[in-house]
This record gives structure tokens, C-alpha cells and sequence, in this order.
């Protein structure tokens, strides 16, 4: 613990050094919310696009349609329908919500939770920012090119994504785009996990911990191991289309020992797995600390939820293959692979009950960021439980690639990483700008996405138990699936829904962050973690004395507390009657 | 590295730091480890669905080059160690080890050029197929991280100067010489699997 005191530095004081070359985590991570939220606009958008041609097909999408699509007078058309449902994937996961939860709350959260004045390594930092920036760049410019970004689908499988299925620029500007946001998220895994184990506040043991830090760091791990395994298979995937490399070739094989595009996707899922885990760890960690924080009580099991997190952490890396059941694996493989992915049922079960056990006869404030944690543990049952059915062999290969396993994924990871995401945004807001947003419109906010998003994500596991095949531009051609339109006008309804009341959230933010005259105080919400000890906005050197931690993070309601408060400091001695 | 002398030395800062570094380097490690694992697998699963191996009527790679390369590395991996061990002494003879890494390290480079020319003088380009597109591309990527490795050994060179202050230069020598016993292993590796056997 606390290694080492890192020393007071100026605060910077150009333009230049403030905000765009910060080294300061907190300026990074701020860095990252914009560009996740900007992302999150444009895969927003595509997503629409794709929910448009599903309940309306042939219908000009509306507004930008005639500007995007002017071939076609608007409507989207079949090769760019494509395009859109990889590129969303890819944004979204890689772009959105990555950047939000690891990239924006993991550089923010991480010094201050432990106490500590910056990351292990800013100016790495700092080069983590503007790589992804640069990854960013590359992804976009894919959608200039020609032949049009990438069309092979957020996992790139080959053949799609080699030159014989698209031949254009697109797929390797992906391919490279991906690779260096890997090297960009490699190096800010190397930050968090040395920042975690030697810049710990003097005092604060693991258990000590907030149980976001355990979520971000177990992402940190996931991220270090997993994410080169990705850049490897990016790596020869962009062999095999700028160098003539055979990797993925299949066909070569007819001259006997060549390529095999089942490669990639056993290196995709390799990571793929895990990668799901490493988007959902920190909502899981934010979540179980606001429940706590806002049930009144102490987290319930926070050290078997913290155990059960690195266990499930650890069984990811072995469950990758229920990916790929319809891949003609060995009848003994897919069953092992079955039973390792039912094993994180229990550590999961776990971490569940723990959740209630901390809402139970909790003295409960349904502020916003509760509301959304309260949504995440709702919205992330009905993902976990669908995600059985998936793990079965014999109900997989039935449901695999229809819209059931869409419903699935978004329920887990749109569904609960975002509103994991929502909710530590509005939480941690004060400290971050200042500014509190405003509680009537964060509640509109959220009910309405919790209203839409169930209706999209119901719908969707609906028509895929009915079917309905996922990536087909117009499914409606097969007769079984005409009665399903109105279903899929239903979803595309929720979606615009939910869609323009992310718009609430959007001003509600802007308004708080430029126009809200009226400033927060040090700890608005009554919550006893470290970076609450300090003022808001946290100033730039975070701790002007590094503190001395002396009780856990979850203090809340001990009957040995006097006056009038119901929570205690990490830096205060632990009450006792 | 002599503890005993660095130990006497160490205040808590300077503690802190070496570790800190020695943490990072580790994850580093583990990155690269991950990254060329995920190319040995492949390798091993396109090695064993083959019926033949080299396949395609391929032969195998002469193994004058790659044995030279082998031997020029093990070599580096040496006086980079010997480097390592007397940084914190004062004199000229951690200055021939240096020099005698950067040369070596160069000539790694050099046997693997030569390994690229002389298959594509015998006609074998990385577009012939799996055999081919596996010994260059691996090499490729070895070989790049040996070229940033070996531009990293410059940023060891005020390391040399009379009175160098060791607390501000030891993480990085023992960090660059780590990365660099690590490409050794990787291509020793390599030497055994795609080489020789
Ligand atoms: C709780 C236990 C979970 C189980 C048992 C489970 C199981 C599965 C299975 C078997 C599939 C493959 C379906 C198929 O393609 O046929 C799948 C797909 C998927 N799961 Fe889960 N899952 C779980 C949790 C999660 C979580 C926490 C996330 C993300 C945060 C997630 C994200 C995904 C994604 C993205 C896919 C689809 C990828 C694609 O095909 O494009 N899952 N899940
Ligand atoms: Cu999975």
C-alpha cells in the first residue's frame, strides 16, 4: 500500500495542457465520457437505421435518409444495411462502452477511490487517450472509403471479412482501427493494475477496496491477458489482406494444410468471452457499491461478491467455446464447454443474492443513480438467465444467430453495462464537474429507457424463440416471419423511444456541465468512499494530504454512530459502542 | 543486478518505484507472451490438421540462418546480462557489453534479412500458403519487436556516463534488458517449433 507519495504537481495552465495534452486522470477520464458519449450517438443512430428497415422495410428512413441513401431515395439499401449492423456492434461495444465504463469511471475513479494524487504512469495515460482517439478516426474513415466501412459483423469472421468477402479498404481500416485501440486499452491496463497494487492509500487493504475498484481492476487483468489475443488475430487477418498471407484462406486447403477461417473465431472468442465480462465487471463493481451506498446499509457479502467477481473472472476464460456450438466441434468439446459455462451460474448466483441481501430492509433513497443500479440488477437477470438457454447445447443450436441471442446480448451488455454506466455518470457528476444534474429529468430519463429498452430487447428475444434470423436485411421474404412484422414495428417504436430520451439525458448533462450556476458540495450524497473527503470538483492534485484509510467503504448505519449522520470515512476510525 | 549494493541505498521512494516498474514490465510481459501464444496456437492447430508438415511440397527451412540467428541472440541475451550486472559499477567494460548488445542485436537483424532474401531467392513468397505465410509472418513480428528493443538499448546510453545517477536509470535498464531476454526466448521458441521440428 502507498508504495510511494506521488508529489504535488502545478496545475497546468495553457489550453493545450488543461484539456487536450492533460496528464491529470481525471481530465483523461473526462476525455473519454465525451468521446463515449459521442459514439454512443452514432451507434445510436445506425441502430436506428437498422430498426427502421426491420419494422418499415422499403420505407425512406426519415430526416437523414435522403441525405445518406440518395440512390435509393432514402431507403436504406441491402450492402449498407450490412455495414451498419458492424459497425453499430463494433461502436458501440468497443467505442460507447468501453470508453464510458474503462475508459472514462476506470481513470477517474481509480486514484481518487484509493486515494491516491494520479495513475502510476501519466503520461502513458495520456497516450492511451489519443490513441483511441487515432483508433476512432480509423474506424470512421472506413465509412469514406469507396467500397464503404466493414460489413462482416462486429466478430469479422472470415471469409466475410477476408478480401474475398469484402474487397474494399473498409475491413482493413477496422481490422487496424481495432488493433490500436488494443494497444490503446493494453496500456491503460498496465496503469490500472500497477496504480491498484502499489498506490493504495496507506491503510487500505484489497478488502478494503471499494467494490468498483475490484470490477475495474478484474477488467484491468482481463484486458492485459485478453486483449492481445485479438490483436494477434488482427494482426493476421491484416496479413492475409495486405500481404497475401493464408491464415483465414479457406479453399487453399484443397492443396491439403492451409488455411482455416474457424481460427479466428476460436482467437476472436478467445478474447470475445472474456471481453464481455471485462465490459460488464465495472458496472457489476459500480452497482454493488450504489446499492449499497443508497440502500443505507453495508454492501451485504461485499467480500464473497468480491470473490465471486474473480472467480467469474477467471471461469470467463474457459467458456469461450458456447460462441462457437454450431461450428462442428467435437460433441465432447461442446459439452465441456457447457459445463464450464453452467459453473459461472454459481459464483453469479452469488453475486445475485449478495445484491439483494444489500437491498434487503435497507433504509432506501430512490435517487437517480439508484434507479439505474436498481435497473441494472433487474435488466441484468433476465440477461444472465437467457444466457442458459444459450449455454445448452441442444436449445443453442436452435437459437443460435436468430435475434434471441440479439435479446440476450443486449440485455447484458446494452442493457445492464449502460445503465451501469448511466448510473455512475449521474452519481459521480458532482465530482467530477461540480455540478449536480437535475433529479426530475435523470428519473424521466430513466424511465423511459427502462420502459424502451425492455421493449426492445423483449421483442427481439420474442421473434428470435420465433426464428427470426439475425443479420438479414429483409427476413419478412420467408413466410413464418411476416407475422413477426408487427412485432418489429413494436421494437423499432421502443427504440425511437428510448432513443429521443436519451436526448433528456444529453441536455441535462450539457446544461449541468456549462450553464448550472449552482455548485455541489464536497459529498451531495452522503457517501463515505474517499474521493468525498474532498471538494468538488475534485481539484487538481486530488489529495492534498494522501489519507489514512481506517475502515472499509460500506459504513452505513452502524447503531454506534452518534449525531445526526448514518455513515462513516474511510478515513475515520470505525465507531464502535 | 547487485542488490546488496542497491538495497543499502534504497529509500522508500526509490522501493516504491522499482516496483511499480517491475509491475508494469510484468503486464507488459504478459502481453506479449498472450500475443505470440495466440500465434503458437495457431501455428499448432494448422500443424497438426496437416497430414504432412512442411505441407504443399514445401521443405524445410535450411537451418544455417535460423541457427545463426539463434546463436547471435543467445549472445545478446549474454552481454546484455553482463550489461545489466555492472551498471551500477564505474569503468569502461559495461560499455564494450552495451556496444557488444547493440551489435549483436543488429546482427539478429541482419541473419534475418538474410533469412527473408534467401527464401525469396529459392522462390518462396509469404502468398504461397500457410507454410510460408507462417515463417515470415512470425518472423516479421519478432522482428519488429526486436527493432524496437534495439532502439530502446539508445535510451540506455546516458546510462554510460561517468557518475550516472543510478536511482533515475535503474528501471529502465532492468525493464529494456527484461523485453530483451524475452525476445530471446520468444525466437528460441520459435527456433524449436518452426525450425527444427
Ligand atoms: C450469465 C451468464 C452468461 C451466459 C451463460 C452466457 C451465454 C452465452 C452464450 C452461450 C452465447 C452464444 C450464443 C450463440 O451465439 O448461439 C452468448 C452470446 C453472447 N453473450 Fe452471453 N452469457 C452470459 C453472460 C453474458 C454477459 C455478462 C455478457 C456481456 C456483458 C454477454 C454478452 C454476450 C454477447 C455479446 C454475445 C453474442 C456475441 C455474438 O454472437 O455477436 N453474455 N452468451
Ligand atoms: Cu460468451
Amino acid at each position: 500500500m502507498a508504495f510511494y507519495e506521488q508529489h504535488i504537481h502545478d496545475a497546468p495552465t495553457t489550453f493545450l495542457s488543461k484539456y487536450i495534452f492533460s496528464y491529470d486522470h481525471k481530465v483523461i477520464g473526462k476525455q473519454f465520457l465525451w468521446y463515449g458519449i459521442l459514439f454512443l450517438g452514432i451507434g445510436g443512430i445506425m441502430a436506428l437505421m437498422i430498426r427502421w428497415t426491420l419494422a418499415f422495410p422499403g420505407q425512406a428512413f426519415p430526416i437523414l435518409g435522403n441525405f445518406l441513401f440518395p440512390a435509393t431515395g432514402g431507403v436504406v439499401p441491402a450492402d449498407t444495411y450490412a455495414m451498419l449492423f458492424t459497425m453499430h456492434g463494433t461502436i458501440m461495444i468497443f467505442y460507447a462502452i468501453t470508453p464510458i465504463l474503462i475508459g472514462c469511471f476506470g481513470n477517474y475513479l481509480i486514484p481518487l477511490m484509493i486515494g491516491a494524487r494520479d495513475m502510476a504512469f501519466p503520461l502513458l495515460n495520456m497516450l492511451s487517450f489519443h490513441l483511441a482517439a487515432l483508433s476512432g478516426v480509423l474506424l470512421l474513415a472506413g465509412l469514406f472509403t469507396p467500397l464503404g466501412a466493414a460489413a462482416g459483423g462486429w466478430t469479422s469472421y472470415p471469409t466475410l471479412s477476408t478480401l474475398i468477402g469484402s474487397p474494399g479498404v473498409g475491413q482493413t481500416l477496422w481490422t487496424l482501427a481495432i488493433f490500436v485501440l488494443g494497444v490503446s486499452s493494453t496500456m491503460g491496463a498496465i496503469n490500472y493494475i500497477t496504480t491498484i497494487i502499489t498506490l493504495r492509500a496507506p491503510g487500505m487493504g484489497y478488502f478494503d477496496m471499494p467494490l468498483s475498484i475490484w470490477g475495474l481492476g478484474l477488467t484491468a487483468v482481463l484486458n492485459a491477458i485478453f486483449l492481445p489475443v485479438l490483436g494477434a488475430g488482427c494482426l493476421l487477418l491484416v496479413f492475409d489482406r495486405v500481404f497475401g498471407t493464408a491464415f483465414f484462406l479457406a479453399g487453399a486447403a484443397a492443396t491439403s494444410g492451409t488455411g482455416d477461417p474457424i481460427l479466428f473465431q476460436h482467437v476472436f472468442w478467445i478474447f470475445g468471452h472474456p471481453e464481455v465480462y471485462i465490459l460488464i465487471l465495472p458496472a457489476w463493481g459500480i452497482v454493488s457499491d450504489l446499492l449499497s451506498f443508497f440502500s443505507r446499509k453495508p454492501a451485504f457479502g461485499a467480500k464473497a461478491t468480491a470473490l465471486s467477481m474473480t472467480t467469474i473472472t477467471i471461469l470467463s476464460t474457459v467458456v469461450y467455446g458456447h460462441h462457437m456450438y454450431t461450428t462442428q466441434m467435437s460433441p465432447l468439446l461442446t459439452q465441456s464447454f457447457m459445463t464450464l459455462t453452467m459453473t459461472i451460474s454459481i459464483p453469479s448466483a452469488i453475486f445475485f443474492a449478495n445484491w439483494l441481501g444489500t437491498l434487503w430492509k435497507g433504509s432506501i433513497r430512490f435517487h437517480s443513480p439508484m434507479l439505474f443500479s436498481l435497473g441494472v440488477v433487474f435488466v441484468f437477470g433476465l440477461g444472465g438467465l437467457t444466457g442458459l438457454y444459450l449455454a445448452t447445447v441442444t436449445t443453442d443450436l436452435y437459437l443460435h444467430d436468430t435475434y434471441f441471442v440479439v435479446g440476450h446480448f443486449h440485455y447484458t451488455m446494452a442493457a445492464s453495462v449502460l445503465l451501469g454506466g448511466f448510473a455512475a455518470t449521474y452519481f459521480w457528476m458532482p465530482k467530477m464537474f461540480g455540478t449536480m444534474m437535475n433529479e426530475f429529468w435523470a428519473k424521466v430519463h430513466f424511465w423511459i429507457t427502462i420502459l424502451g429498452l425492455n421493449g426492445i430487447f423483449m421483442g427481439m428475444m420474442i421473434v428470435g424463440y420465433a426464428g427470426m434470423h439475425r443479420r438479414l436485411y429483409n427476413p419478412f421474404i420467408y413466410e413464418f416471419a411476416q407475422r413477426m412484422i408487427d412485432i418489429n414495428t413494436f421494437v423499432t417504436w421502443s427504440a425511437i423511444t428510448m432513443g429521443l430520451a436519451q436526448f433528456i439525458f444529453v441536455f441535462n448533462f450539457v446544461h449541468a456541465v456549462f450553464f448550472k450556476k449552482e455548485k455541489a458540495s464536497a459529498n451531495p450524497w452522503e457517501v463515505g468512499t474517499l474521493e468525498w473527503t474532498i471538494p468538488s470538483p475534485a481539484p487538481h492534485y486530488n489529495f492534498k494530504d494522501i489519507p489514512v484509510v481506517k475502515c472499509g467503504p460500506h459504513e452505513y448505519g452502524n447503531p454506534a454512530l452518534t449525531g445526526d449522520v448514518d455513515f462513516q470515512f474511510q478515513t475515520e476510525e470505525l465507531a464502535k459502542s | 543486478m547487485s542488490e546488496a549494493i542497491s538495497m543499502n541505498t534504497m529509500t522508500k521512494e526509490r522501493y516504491g518505484r522499482r516496483l511499480t516498474s517491475s509491475i508494469a514490465m510484468t503486464v507488459v510481459l504478459v502481453t506479449f507472451s498472450m500475443l505470440f501464444a495466440s500465434f503458437f496456437l495457431g501455428f499448432t492447430v494448422f500443424r497438426i490438421t496437416s497430414d504432412v508438415w512442411p505441407p504443399m511440397g514445401f521443405e524445410r527451412i535450411d537451418l544455417f540462418l535460423p541457427t545463426l540467428s539463434t546463436v547471435i541472440i543467445m549472445m545478446s541475451s549474454f552481454t546484455m546480462w553482463k550489461f545489466d550486472s555492472l551498471f551500477f559499477s564505474e569503468g569502461k567494460e559495461k560499455k564494450i557489453w552495451f556496444f557488444a548488445t547493440i551489435f549483436l542485436g543488429f546482427s539478429f537483424m541482419a541473419s534475418q534479412v538474410l533469412l527473408w532474401t534467401d527464401l525469396h531467392s529459392k522462390g518462396i513468397y509469404v502468398q504461397d500458403g500457410i507454410f510460408p505465410s507462417i515463417i515470415y509472418s512470425f518472423t516479421w513480428v519478432h522482428a519488429a519487436h526486436v527493432i524496437v528493443a534495439w532502439m530502446a538499448l539508445f535510451y540506455l546510453l546516458p546510462t554510460l556516463k561517468v557518475g550516472v545517477m543510478i536511482p533515475s536509470y535503474e528501471n529502465r535498464v532492468i525493464n529494456v534488458g527484461k523485453f530483451w531476454h524475452f525476445l530471446g526466448i520468444v525466437w528460441l521458441i520459435m527456433y524449436v517449433t518452426l525450425f527444427l521440428i
